[in-house]
């Protein structure tokens, strides 16, 4: 009995690791040059229609171009699919011309018509990637390569046209219903690659598009693959299996930059993190305290936001004095010192002193002026985010050596939000990550974006709460306003106000950690400039300047693991045969 | 076997099944959360897209309608859509079941074949090195997390030697198809495959070594030695048959898992299976792939389940007319 289960297990075994060895032997057959990314997330769909992680982002890059294009400088407009274009006397007209000889990758034509389809249906059915874009846009194709798009509101965003422009050939020969169930594996685009293969969960490849407007790019193909171990993708980048890495935790950031192969890239895209309080004019009021704005104050000067870069980013990132509403730097006002909430325990101890919250009890906790219940504020902490639980340490500590005190809650990002839309709490962190244009995170934080319907509480963005009528003034000016110059002012006019309301602190922009192998690609270009990531930036115009770095002589990697595998094997092999002939012998015995 | 006891086990296996399938529904929406604002936070929604969105997650309508809605669609073997893919649940549930059944299939077979081998080794020669050896082994791969066994291996085999991928099911760059993939499958598989065999392997080797214990003192084993047979027919064909009967229930229900697959090895490994796509759709949440995916493995559990019952009156006819 024990014999007849044992043979087949020691075959099972010489055959698994057989396998394991052909692998080995097979891979590195001198297949032409492909860029492997590695990423923590993972793509939810390749449909821009569906579609909603950055990594689904970074596939639409890379497989679709725009009509004007983005800058990798900074992020300002120039030629895409369009080569020009011309505003009308009031700016609400924009005419684009293509360039001559646009084709899609399976060598049909892209014209203005498809252009247009993208624009006037994308507005009819409100994609949820193309809206912020094409809202208020209707477009049309007088001829092949002139595409005028009307906007009915003045935009300070056009001429930027950034949606992404789809195939009409294909996406056009679909009704609503079917184009929102799509799974847009057709792998036919305008941009550097093409989608070739998608498992998803697993890895997206794409290869180079002969027909890109700027020429085939020189790298074959692309490959963007799902880690779901961060640990795994650090070391699949040192062993050469990835050729670049996305997201990569602080600690893995640091062993990277001790390899002399591997260039370390910390990403600013305007990512931030913020300590709300409670403003009071959603659906329910916070501890009566923080309706004062001296307690607000005195919050302010309570948090110290270089420990926290230091502590809780290990170091990656920058203080924050107001909000991030855009990647691009100009966006962001100097606060003048006077308005900061510097680090001071001091001073905020003496600002609750004065105010009248004074400790009657002797417990240590402030009560509200004239005794009574005590400053004891609660505080929301987030489950998702692994920022949130030492953001949480450093904070409440802070709080109670001016002596107020924290009850905290658990919560995760679903839970939180619905929390916010109640209004049910008094304080919580969490951050935003900014589109190019500061419109969308401006408009988060007017007042009809409070929450006011107890039934839809979820429905609204101000999560902080407050509503500043003069802000939404200032807002509307700058969302007509198309001097550039002028718009910028009146944003940072914008932002200084939020700032000093006291109930939203920002507490510090992160970057994106990245890393690539500078031994296997060259042509990696920062966005914006200096400060910006290489790849999952706002238009990722990387990949089509990417080159492989000339292959030295013997540079097989594999080589040297496959001999040691061929060598295991063949031991595997003769020790497995072995076992097998000397069990055969002892049945064929204990059959006497 | 009785009619009787058949119709009980397969009765009291639907009642089971009809229960988790209403407690599956309530279940996720016990915690009170907002799928729409939770997986489009930050991205500029118009109102009239919002309310799109929750009618077509069909979360316009009350609970109670939810609910019947529910009961409806799974009758027809409709689990819905993912919120997060838009595509039928049940599509993605197939895709993924595949790489799960590999993975934990194979672990689940050999972890059992060679825990028993290394169980009757231990029994047989009690109290001895071979026993002590076997023995402390198999306690400490019983105590190891998964995880940590899984990094552990990682770190020696992909990251050390070179010798194994560090994740994924396949090289994302290979063209071949069909048979051709296997090769390259089978490296990707490995150290998974390893870290699961290695992880199950210590319980049925306990299992195993005091179940035949057991048996050894039993008189058929006194009365097979005294009839002249020789030590290892003795073992082979009296005492092992006999022992066997505790690790056949074992490997019944630890097979009952095998589609739950192992969301820890999954999850370190890349692996693209069921236990992953549980972890990502908690993350959503993602209800309807959540209440289709534990549908699946309740499923599979209540039919293993109902397996092992019937294997064990078989084999064993005291329990059938207990």
């Amino acid at each position: 009995m024990m014999r007849k289960v044992l043979a087949p297990a020691v075959l099972l075994l010489v055959l698994v690791g057989g396998l394991a060895a052909v692998a080995a032997q097979g891979q590195d057959d001198g297949r032409t040059s492909v860029f492997d990314v590695g990423d923590p997330q993972g793509i939810d769909s390749m449909s821009p229609l569906i579609g909603v992680t950055v990594a689904a982002y970074e596939a639409w890059n890379i497989q679709y171009a725009t009509l004007t294009d983005k800058a990798a400088k900074d992020y300002s407009t120039i030629p895409g699919l369009a080569e020009s274009w011309k505003g009308s006397e009031d700016q609400r007209t924009w005419t684009y011309k293509l360039r001559p000889g646009l084709k899609w990758s399976d060598g049909k034509p892209l014209t203005s018509e498809d252009v247009a389809w993208t624009v006037n249906t994308a507005r009819k059915e409100e994609w949820i990637n193309h809206s912020s874009v094409v809202q208020n846009l209707t477009a049309e194709a007088p001829d092949p390569r002139t595409v005028v798009i009307r906007s009915s509101v003045p935009d300070p965003k056009l001429p930027t046209m950034d949606a992404y422009i789809l195939p009409k050939h294909i996406w056009g020969k679909m009704s609503a219903d079917e184009r929102g169930n799509y799974d847009a594996l057709d792998g036919v685009g305008s941009g550097p690659f093409v989608l070739e293969k998608f498992e998803k969960g697993q890895f997206a490849r794409f290869r180079a598009n002969p027909h890109y407007w700027r020429g085939r790019p020189a790298v074959d193909e692309v490959v963007l693959r799902k880690f779901n171990n961060p640990d795994a993708m650090i070391a699949a980048i040192k062993t050469g299996e990835l050729d670049a890495a996305f997201d990569v935790s602080g600690s893995g950031f640091k062993q990277l930059q001790q390899d002399p192969d591997i260039a370390t890239i910390e990403g600013y895209q305007g990512s931030m993190t913020e300590i709300a309080i409670n403003g009071g004019d959603g659906l329910k009021k916070p501890h009566p305290a923080l309706l004062d704005p001296k307690v607000r104050e005195a919050i302010g000067h309570a948090i110290d936001r270089e420990t926290l870069v230091k502590r809780v980013l290990d170091g990656f990132g920058q203080p924050l004095d107001t909000l991030s509403v855009s990647p691009s730097p100009k966006w962001t006002p100097d606060v003048p010192s006077e308005e900061a909430f510097d680090f001071d325990l001091a001073e905020a101890r003496q600002i609750l002193e004065d105010a009248g919250y004074k400790d009657t009890d002797g417990d240590g906790i402030r009560e509200m002026p004239g005794g009574g219940q005590p400053l004891n504020f609660k505080y929301m902490v987030r489950s998702d985010s692994v920022e949130a639980q030492p953001i949480a340490e450093f904070f409440t500590g802070w709080l109670r050596e001016i002596g107020i005190a924290t009850t905290r809650k658990v919560a995760d990002d679903s839970q939180l939000t619905t929390i916010v839309g109640k209004g049910d709490y008094d304080m919580f962190s969490w951050g935003w990550t900014p589109f190019v244009d500061p419109d969308p995170m401006l408009s988060y934080f007017t007042c009809d974006q409070v929450a006011s319907d107890p039934d839809d509480p979820t429905n609204y963005y101000n999560d902080a709460n407050y509503c500043d009528p003069q802000y939404d003034k200032l807002y509307q000016q700058q969302k007509v306003e198309l001097d550039d110059q002028r718009r910028v002012e009146l944003a940072h006019e914008m932002l200084l106000r939020h700032a000093n309301w006291g109930v939203y602190h920002t507490l510090y922009v992160e970057p994106d950690l990245q890393a690539y192998r500078k031994d296997r690609f060259t042509g990696f270009v920062r966005q914006p400039a200096k400060t910006g990531p290489v790849i999952y930036a706002q238009t990722s115009p990387s990949y089509a300047r990417l080159k492989p770095v000339t292959a030295t002589a013997g540079g097989d990697d594999g080589g040297g693991s496959g001999g040691i595998i061929a060598a295991v094997v063949v031991a595997v092999v003769l020790l497995g045969a072995g076992a097998f002939v000397v069990m055969r012998r002892r049945t064929a015995y204990e059959r006497e | 076997m009785t009619t009787r006891y058949l119709t009980a086990k397969v009765a009291g296996s639907l009642a089971t099944l009809l229960f988790i399938v209403c407690f599956n529904f309530f279940l996720f929406r016990i915690v009170d959360s907002d799928p729409v604002a939770n997986l489009f936070r930050g991205r500029n929604l118009t109102q009239s897209q919002r309310a799109e969105l929750t009618k077509q997650f069909g979360l316009d309508k009350s609970t109670g309608g939810q609910f019947v809605d529910y009961l409806k669609q799974t009758a027809q073997l409709n689990l819905g859509r993912s919120y997060t893919s838009n595509q039928p649940v049940w599509s993605e549930i197939k895709d993924k079941a595949g790489p799960t059944i590999a993975l934990v299939g194979i672990s689940a077979v050999l972890s059992a074949v060679f825990g028993v081998l290394l169980g009757i080794a231990a029994a047989w020669r009690r109290r001895t090195k071979t026993d002590y050896s076997v023995t402390g082994f198999s306690m400490a791969t019983f105590s190891l997390p998964d995880f940590w066994l899984g990094m552990i291996l990682l770190t020696i085999f992909a990251v050390g030697l070179g010798l194994f991928p560090t994740g994924g099911i396949e090289d994302p760059s290979s063209t071949a198809t069909g048979l051709a993939k296997l090769p390259d499958q089978a490296q990707h598989i490995f150290l998974p495959a390893l870290t699961l065999t290695v992880a199950y392997l210590g319980e049925y080797t306990l299992v195993m070594r005091s179940s035949l214990l057991e048996t050894m003192r039993e008189d058929y084993l006194v009365l097979a030695r005294a009839k002249g047979l020789r030590d290892v027919l003795v073992r082979n064909r009296h005492a092992v048959p006999n022992a066997l009967l505790p690790v056949v229930a074992l490997l019944a229900i630890n097979l009952g898992f095998v589609l739950a697959g192992a969301i820890a090895v999954e999850a370190i490994f890349s692996w693209p299976g069921l236990g992953l796509a549980t972890y990502e759709a908690i993350k959503g949440p993602d209800l309807p792939m959540l209440q289709g995916l534990f549908l699946v493995f309740s499923l599979s559990m209540i039919v293993f389940n109902l397996i092992a019952d019937l294997l064990y009156g078989y084999l064993d006819p005291r329990v059938r007319t207990a």
